[in-house]
């Protein structure tokens, strides 16, 4: 590295308002991180509560104060910390910590750009998720408490202030936080899609592009398309709660009183909510998808399987992501044709998810495969996409939904599909390219050991819960002792609970190890994983500008793992060719 | 923090700039179809759903409104032909009149709620309906994307009048007539939706 500093950018520029892709992705995991940390903490402490209700915990008494007199959680603040809990890991940690930090660090990194279209739009992407994430938390202090209609804030619990104490300054709060989150996630998008298309270097065709940076394109592209709506959902609901309109509400009675909203329907809401709502499930799960290929792939050391058919059914997932937002309404009244319609497109989601999971299966298949506690996370995410998504035909069939609507079957499901598949594909990420962003290498036992505690205790909160939904448990309750039939179930609660507190303590392993290592940690290799895709040419300390010199050329796609000649001889010595190596002779490009 | 020098082969911000900036624009225009889509799509839903769904006749000054958008456009495409033949004096003559219809049509978009007003079509409060909240609601937002086109008029127009473009140099003229044209055609798209489907 060169000694010579021409011009040294101060604290301010380098730290805080930088607009260099690599720092921009570090802030957004540190914030989106804390997020998830405070998120965790919430379902933790609403869990001592469904486990056992009415109790008095210490804990609680600290940290919640006048939430919970005598140790003892208020309900409605119960109902406010189920929904931020939801909004801060939806949104916060697995849309805007888990996209905004590998589109950031592995974009301009693996298709070979000095960095973003443009880093001004990069940083000001970043600022609006941090005053978000601001806002968000701020409402949790407000008078009334924080948002509580649940992460789907549907009307008219959500559009009259009067209706619950937390319909009041804590829901205008959320409003405003999420419009300024949606401004944020479409400016990042837009760098995003346009850096993919234009800004390649030379060789880096769409085909030789990594699975990683096919999940962001895509992941983007449905961003851009779905959050306006969302956009355009929540500015009604500004207008219905605080200028009198009425296009969620129409006769309306609250405490004996008669309000004058006429004409507006609350179902309307739930469309345009849900146009958003479905495709932010792949817009959390497809970077995760990507990462784990990639992944998968480097570590058990053989190409990709299918990897055509990996980007078509990325395609077909992103597609069919957009139609099949009626499966959430199953319930509401909808015709019974239309609610076939939106269960055959939900179920044909099934094929190209199939799809992936078999590329991934034979991708390991006798594959040499390195565990490091990231192949762990990746296979977990390919068990968890495999558990969560069986039960998502359950729940996308109209005629079988109706029986669990509502009822912690569904809890059960998007808790496996999504929220474990995406920050598994996180974790995965973060201790794959951890000597990319910090330069140094993390403890690969104190990894393992924490991929093990994770996925044991995170079957043992989610996979009961089933059980519980088939017997008929209502979700988002405070307590459901007034109710006797479920008295015999309560023991699968308390089962449930302490898993929870387990895999919460669990973290902490993770925690310690991040910290410890982005200080103290070995330094790392040039190449560590033995990784063919362009990220791994950098110099390990970050540079402006990601190369010295020029910018290498692509000459092949990043999966050459293996590739034997006829003798059965390793092409070029080793099990790995990274891109920038050209054909050798006698060499065919691999027709994938 | 150590810099490098840049290579031939590699490309400098300027071009980079030349070769995303219209990208971004368009992907930008995707997200903004998306939400008056998104609007729109509300008032087929909210029209299902309702048993007394109002029918408002539109104003004509939504009609003139349309004619001079249209206007508009035009005088602006003729200004980016002008300066990709180097006539830097018509860029500058097209803009000013883009501007000045610009301004017409907001003004006439504000007498067009004033009637509105007046025929007891009401935004808010208890004798609004949703019908007539998505009118106001549609059209002002409309009105306040068109604003940032009339900035970004502005900016060409000062930039023209300090003649920093030229044959040569047209890429924030075509980015501003991009902007503009789409604002006219999303205006037709909302016109005739309000029209003939709300």
């Amino acid at each position: 590295m060169s000694t010579h500093h021409h011009h040294d950018q101060d604290f301010l520029f380098k730290y805080v308002f930088s607009t260099d892709h690599k720092m921009i992705s570090k802030q957004f995991l540190i914030t989106g991180f804390i997020m998830g940390f405070i998120g965790m903490i919430m379902s933790t402490l609403f869990r001592l509560q469904l486990g056992w209700p009415g109790e008095s915990f210490w804990i609680i008494d600290k940290l919640l104060g006048s939430w919970a007199e005598n140790g003892v959680m208020a309900p409605d603040k119960y109902l406010a910390l189920v929904t931020m809990h939801g909004t801060i890991m939806v949104f916060f940690l697995l849309t805007a910590g888990l996209s905004g930090t590998f589109s950031n660090l592995l974009i301009p990194l693996q298709i070979g750009a000095r960095d973003m279209a443009s880093g001004f739009l990069n940083m000001l992407s970043y600022w609006f998720f941090f005053l978000s994430s601001v806002i968000m938390l701020i409402s949790l202090g407000v008078e009334g408490g924080a948002a509580s209609a649940g992460w789907t804030i549907y009307p008219p619990l959500s559009a009259l202030p009067q209706a619950i104490p937390g319909s009041g300054l804590g829901m205008t709060l959320w409003l405003i936080s999420m419009a300024i989150f949606i401004v944020s996630s479409l400016l990042g998008s837009l760098n995003y899609i346009v850096t993919i298309l234009n800004l390649r270097t030379k060789g880096m065709s769409m085909t030789r592009m990594p699975l990683t940076i096919w999940a962001f394109f895509l992941t983007a592209i449905i961003g851009v398309v779905s959050f306006p709506v969302l956009l355009s959902a929540a500015l009604l609901l500004i207008f219905d709660r605080s200028f009198g309109t009425s296009f969620y509400l129409s006769d309306i009675y609250i405490g004996g009183q008669v309000l004058e909203h006429t004409g507006g329907s609350p179902i309307l809401f739930e469309h345009l909510f849900w146009f958003l709502g479905h495709p932010e499930v792949y817009i959390v799960l497809l970077p995760a998808l990507g990462i784990t290929s990639e992944i998968i792939s480097t570590m058990s050391r053989k190409p990709i399987f299918g990897y055509r058919a990996m980007i078509g059914s990325m395609l077909a997932i992103a597609f069919l992501s957009t139609i099949v937002w009626g499966h959430h309404m199953f319930v509401t009244g909808m015709n019974p044709f239309l609610g076939a319609v939106f269960t055959f497109t939900t179920l044909l989601i099934a094929i190209p998810s199939a799809v992936k999971v078999f590329n991934y299966l034979t991708t390991l298949w006798k594959g040499n495969i390195k565990f490091s506690p990231a192949t762990l996370f990746s296979i977990g995410l390919v068990s968890t996409f495999i558990s969560g998504g069986l039960t998502g035909l359950i729940l996308g069939d109209s005629a079988l939904d109706i029986n669990v609507h509502d009822t912690y079957f569904v809890v059960g499901h998007f808790h496996i599909v999504m929220g474990l598949s995406a920050i598994f594909g996180m974790f995965a990420g973060v201790y794959h390219w951890f000597p990319k962003l910090f330069g140094r290498m993390m403890n690969n036992r104190l990894g393992s050991i924490h991929f093990w505690v994770t996925i044991v205790c995170a079957y043992g909160v989610f996979f009961p819960m089933h059980f519980l939904g088939l017997a008929g448990v209502p979700r988002r309750y405070y307590t459901n002792s007034e109710f006797p039939l479920f008295d015999n179930l309560m023991d699968i609660n308390v089962l449930i609970s302490m898993f929870a507190i387990a895999i919460a303590f669990g973290q902490l392993l993770f925690l310690y190890n991040f910290v410890y290592s982005a200080l103290r940690g070995p330094k790392a290799p040039q190449n560590p994983w033995e990784s063919n895709s362009l990220e791994w040419t950098t110099p390990v300390e970050h540079i402006h500008g990601n190369w010295y010199g020029d910018i290498p050329e692509v000459h092949r796609w990043p999966y050459d793992y293996s590739k034997v000649d006829k003798n059965g001889e390793y092409i070029g010595g080793k099990d790995f060719i990274p891109q920038t190596t050209p054909l050798f002779e006698n060499e065919t490009e691999e027709a994938h | 923090m150590t810099t490098i020098t840049l290579q031939d082969n590699i490309l400098s911000k300027d071009e980079i700039r030349k070769k995303t900036a219209k990208p971004l624009l368009w992907i930008g225009i995707v997200s903004i179809v998306m939400f008056f889509g998104g609007w729109t799509s509300a008032v087929i839903v909210s029209k299902g759903a309702s048993s007394n769904w109002l029918n408002i006749n539109l104003p004509i000054s939504f009609t003139i409104s349309t004619i001079i958008i249209i206007l508009s456009s035009l005088s602006f495409h003729y200004g980016l032909i002008a300066i990709k033949n180097n006539k830097t004096s018509q860029l500058k003559w097209s803009v000013i009149i883009t501007l000045l219809l610009g301004l017409g049509f907001v003004l006439s978009q504000y007498l067009g709620w004033k009637e509105l007003y007046q025929n007891g079509v009401f935004a808010t409060g208890s004798k609004s309906t949703s019908a007539s909240s998505f009118i106001y609601l549609i059209t002002v937002f409309h009105v306040l994307h068109l604003l940032a086109g009339i900035i970004s008029l502005i900016i060409v127009g000062s930039k023209s009048f300090l003649e920093k473009y030229s044959s040569q140099n047209t890429l924030g003229v075509e980015l501003s007539v991009i902007y503009w044209h789409f604002l006219g055609g999303l205006w037709i798209y909302l016109f005739l939706f309000l029209k003939y489907i709300a």
